[in-house]
């Protein structure tokens, strides 16, 4: 997954839908635990913005 | 920096604000942890709370109010406004910027210290799964606190209870994902809650216009979380909606947001770990609100780790207790809210407009919730059931 930090709102709404625990905000931005994520993609369809993506 | 507390707060939304102010007031060291740099900000909210509620909690200072609110308005998939009978609610409008940062200097008046800027990563647990303290990275600089309770109040992302174990994540139909925008230059006739219901704006949920001061207005969208795609997010959604109804806004503030519209978190405590507001999905399952909850279950929090604190022997049936004050407070209700939001959810378009014309045939002054939903029933007789148990509670 990636996301786009200039859409990104860190609102946290796609951290309550990771099963795998795989997301967390910091200060300023979203992170991704790359070997957490099983790329099931609920995070990128739940985001209100479209800011997730998945890697090519 | 102390490093050792009698309770840390994760958290600065109204649930941990409350409960620190709460612990804070019985004397206890109380350090609350808030990741952003400003408390307050941003008002990811439509900022509608009930007055008996609020006022049920805190003295209301006219400051936090922007607008005072005695109306209902639905509007329908096809335009038509359907109003409600008057005084069906009285409410307000908040500024939760002001409110909360009010409080938070109430809570630091009494003698709670909040640190901003400082992100709890993870929880320290000791070998028997109860809570030693928490890990928070602040400018780039790893720190660790202790403290024999932890609150958990950090909203819907709800990170800190998962890690001490309990299951927080949400399917997709129990989340709302929002954008809402704070607009000038809206012309409203009333000042009312207007809700916009039907699939044409928003699938499974409803888009919102919350009056505020000098021709401001919350105005949000939410969709329910199984509608919602990459291919079409809320903010496509919101754009259409603007479009349509307010093309002429000027937009001040833009937010987005997730409303967990589920049942309440079960359990609400593990070990020393007591879970309070959105983090613990308190919110009103069928109308998003949820401003108040936490703050009920902020108080009860504070009170319960206090006590605790006091009496550490009694740790379990304080704990024990504060479950059963939030179930008995709104755990059985959104239960039934969750029933009824199944059913309005299901209705379609063409079922909402002959509703409401049905509705609209009736005098204003018989124009309650429960005569809306009379008409529900008379059109969709399956969810005779659900609205049966909704309204008695069975
Ligand atoms: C778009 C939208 C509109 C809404 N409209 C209304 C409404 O009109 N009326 C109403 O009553 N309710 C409304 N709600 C719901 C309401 O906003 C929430 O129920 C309420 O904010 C819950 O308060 P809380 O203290 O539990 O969590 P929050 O207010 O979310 O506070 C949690 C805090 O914890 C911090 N945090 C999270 N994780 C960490 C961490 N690891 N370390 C440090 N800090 C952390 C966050 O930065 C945040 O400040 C709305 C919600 C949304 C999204
Ligand atoms: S849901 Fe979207 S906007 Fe919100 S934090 Fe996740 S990526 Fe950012
Ligand atoms: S794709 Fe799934 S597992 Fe990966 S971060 Fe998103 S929600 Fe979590």
């Amino acid at each position: 997954m990636i996301v786009q930090n200039t859409l990104c709102d860190q609102c946290g709404t796609c951290i309550a839908v990771c099963p795998e625990d795989a997301l967390m905000l910091n200060e300023h931005a979203l992170i991704i635990d790359h070997d957490k994520c099983t790329e099931c993609m609920l995070c990128v369809n739940i985001c209100p913005v479209a800011a997730l993506e998945k890697k090519q | 920096m102390k490093k050792r507390w009698d309770i840390i707060v994760v958290g600065g939304g109204p649930g941990g604000i409350f409960a620190a102010l709460e612990a804070a007031k019985k004397g206890k060291s109380v350090l609350l942890l808030e990741r952003k740099r400003e408390m307050g900000v941003p008002v990811r909210c439509g900022e509608a709370v009930g007055e008996k509620d609020l006022r049920s909690y805190v003295d209301i200072d006219p400051r936090w109010i922007s607008a005072e609110i005695n109306s209902f308005i639905i509007v329908l998939p096809d335009g038509r406004e359907v109003k409600l009978k008057s005084n069906i609610y009285s409410g307000y409008i908040i500024n939760r910027d002001i409110f909360e940062y009010d409080m938070a200097a109430r809570a630091a008046e009494e003698g709670a210290v909040i640190r901003l800027k400082s992100n709890v990563q993870e929880l320290i647990l000791k070998e028997n799964g109860s809570v030693a303290g928490v890990r928070t990275m602040e400018a780039g600089e790893m720190r660790e606190y202790y403290a024999g309770i932890v609150i958990a109040a950090d909203g819907v992302e709800s990170r800190i209870a998962r890690q001490a174990g309990v299951g927080t994540a949400l399917k997709p139909e129990d989340i709302e994902p929002c954008v809402q925008i704070t607009a000038s230059n809206v012309r409203l006739p009333e000042k009312a809650l207007y809700l916009y219901v039907g699939f044409c704006y928003a699938p499974g949920g409803y888009a919102w216009v919350f009056p505020k001061a000098n021709h401001c207005a919350n105005i949000g969208l939410g969709i329910n979380g199984k509608y919602s795609r990459v291919s079409r997010p809320v903010s496509a959604y919101m754009e259409n909606f603007m479009q349509r109804f307010f093309p002429d806004a000027s937009v001040q503030r833009y937010v987005t947001g997730g409303v967990p519209v589920s049942t309440n978190l079960k359990p609400l405590t593990k070990k020393n770990l007591l879970i309070v507001g959105d983090a613990g999905r308190m919110v009103n399952p069928l109308n998003g609100g949820g401003i108040t909850h936490a703050i009920y279950s902020g108080i009860q929090a504070g009170k319960t780790a206090a006590g605790t604190c006091e009496a550490p022997g009694k740790a379990a049936k304080y704990f024990s207790q504060y479950e059963r004050n939030i179930q008995k407070k709104f755990g059985k209700n959104h239960e039934h809210q969750y029933r009824i939001k199944d059913v309005v959810y299901q209705l379609r378009d063409e079922d909402y407009n002959r509703i409401g014309a049905e509705v609209l045939n009736i005098d204003i002054r018989k124009r309650s919730f429960l005569t809306v939903f009379r008409h529900v029933v008379k059109h969709r007789p399956e969810f005779l059931g659900d609205v049966l148990r909704a309204f008695t509670g069975i």
